[in-house]
């Protein structure tokens, strides 16, 4: 079994002349949830969109589970992009089942059975057979994360999955990806949040395209030299220091 | 096989719970028809203009829903979604084909018994080489549609592809006027495009009796036409893009 959930090399990629992706190497062990933390614009999003296969690196390569991103090998991961991305007009449950099919969950009873257990993961049990049009834009988030993980992929992509959520609902999440590492998956998170960042396992800080530091959430916070460090302070040390390094 | 289905079967389902679009693409077709009905009094100008609706209308609505349905499919999300499951552009493409050819073959059967029973218009053909020749122009259309919605960004710039694409067509395709009286370059104009085929087409197998073996000019075009919009849509639909 290949050792690396991603493996990035040398990865570059280009809107036209701007560089949204620059010269990135790294990888990412399995079973731990890998977090992407930077502002806005830091190239997460585009990150995240190479390693699902939606966009073509301009240098570089991508591995995912040891593979280059093809139709074949999406089967294995799961993607919840940054919005919900959902058929408005379908009700929840039509959605999950839409994405389990399309997955290659074949079997109708087993499909019905899994479709059934993630909408009830979810939380959304009540709801099942509302149009997605008439949820919430957190209903709207759950039901995404249902279509990602329907077909119980060993890697999951989150592109911000916790944007627009209240608390109790992020803990929910939380929990839910915590049990999802646990049993062997690879999470990769992109988020800007802080909050997020401190129930990663493995964390990368990017900015304008490149990733400036990398390691556990303690060791980014001990790079800083300072005791009460927090992760927003570790992200600033980090940027100042390639500032001074740029200057 | 599998994929096709799913998308084709959601792809109806969207549809039918758009219950104003449904009645919208059932009822306006008839509309059209009655309206034709009435205006002409002339059995032979009838005869000529009803058959090249039907042909024009499977182009439109086809044209319209494909590349609305697409166009939505990009902004809601749902398109890079699907693009970053296994599903392959064939899977998409057929499987949106098929969702609303359904619905295309519904339109053509309504207004076909509404125009030869109700309005009387002359039929000496076999309806099921009608359905055959609807279904490929239906495909032409899905594919154009699918092809155009890549260069709109939003529902409006698609309409607006309406009077650069399919009004042309309708002009100058013979539907009101035969093609035969019209300007050298109109004549000329009117070779390329694909609805001029169409509605030679359908009214041969209608209203002279000819079969689908008879009309091979115009299959070949529409088949050409379709083949080439299918692979132009296959294009537009690329994994892995570049910027």
């Amino acid at each position: 079994m290949y050792q690396n959930a991603i493996n990035l090399e040398k990865l570059s990629f280009n809107y036209g002349r701007l560089k949204v992706i620059n010269d990135i190497t790294m990888e990412a062990p399995r079973g731990i949830s890998f977090g992407l933390l930077g502002s806005n614009g830091a190239g997460k999003t585009t990150l995240i969109r190479l390693m699902v296969g939606l966009l073509k690196p301009s240098a570089g390569k991508v591995l995912c589970l040891g593979k280059a991103p093809s139709p074949t090998t999406a089967r294995d991961i799961g993607y919840m992009p940054q919005l919900p991305s959902l058929y408005t007009e379908l009700t929840v449950s039509e959605n999950i089942d839409f994405f389990a099919r399309i997955y290659g969950l074949r079997d109708r009873a087993a499909r019905i059975e899994r479709v059934n257990e993630v909408i009830k993961l979810v939380d959304l049990w009540e709801k099942r057979k509302t149009a997605v049009s008439a949820l919430s834009g957190g209903m709207k988030q759950r039901v995404s994360l249902g279509c990602a993980i329907v077909h119980s992929p060993p890697l999951l992509f989150l592109d911000e999955p916790t944007v627009g959520l209240d608390p109790e609902l992020r803990v929910h999440f939380w929990e839910y990806f915590e049990s999802l590492t646990k049993a062997g998956n690879t999470l990769v998170i992109s988020s800007h949040t802080m909050d997020d960042a401190a129930h990663c396992q493995q964390l990368a800080f990017m900015r304008e395209g490149r990733i400036i530091a990398r390691g556990s959430p303690a060791e980014l916070r001990a790079a800083t030299g300072r005791a009460d460090a927090n992760l927003e302070d570790a992200f600033l040390y980090y940027i100042r220091r390639g500032e001074v390094k740029n200057v | 096989m599998y994929n096709i289905f799913a998308i084709a079967q959601r792809t109806m389902t969207q549809l039918m719970r758009d219950r104003r679009t449904i009645a919208l693409i059932l009822i306006v077709p008839l509309v059209i028809a009655s309206l034709i009905g009435v205006s002409m009094s002339d059995k032979n100008m009838l005869n000529y203009t009803l058959p090249a609706i039907l042909a024009t209308l499977i182009l439109f609505f086809g044209f319209l829903l494909s590349g609305i349905a697409f166009l939505r499919e990009r902004s809601q999300g749902t398109r890079e979604r699907l693009m970053a499951s296994p599903v392959s552009r064939v899977d998409i493409l057929v499987g949106y084909l098929i969702g609303f050819l359904i619905f295309a073959l519904a339109q053509t059967l309504i207004l076909f018994f509404y125009s030869v029973y109700v309005l009387k218009v002359s039929f000496h053909g076999a309806l099921w080489e009608i359905i055959v020749f609807q279904i490929l122009i239906g495909i032409l259309a899905v594919c154009l549609g699918i092809f155009i919605s890549a260069f709109a960004r939003n529902e409006f710039q698609m309409v607006q592809f309406i009077p650069l694409i399919i009004v042309p067509q309708v002009f100058i395709c013979g539907l009101l006027f035969p093609v035969e009286t019209m300007p050298n370059y109109l004549q000329w104009l009117a070779k390329f495009l694909p609805l001029t085929y169409g509605v030679e087409g359908i009214r041969s197998l209608m209203l002279q009796g000819k079969g689908l073996l008879d009309i091979g000019q115009d299959i070949w075009v529409l088949a050409v036409y379709a083949i080439g919009l299918m692979v132009l849509a296959s294009v537009s639909l690329r994994r892995g893009k570049t910027a």
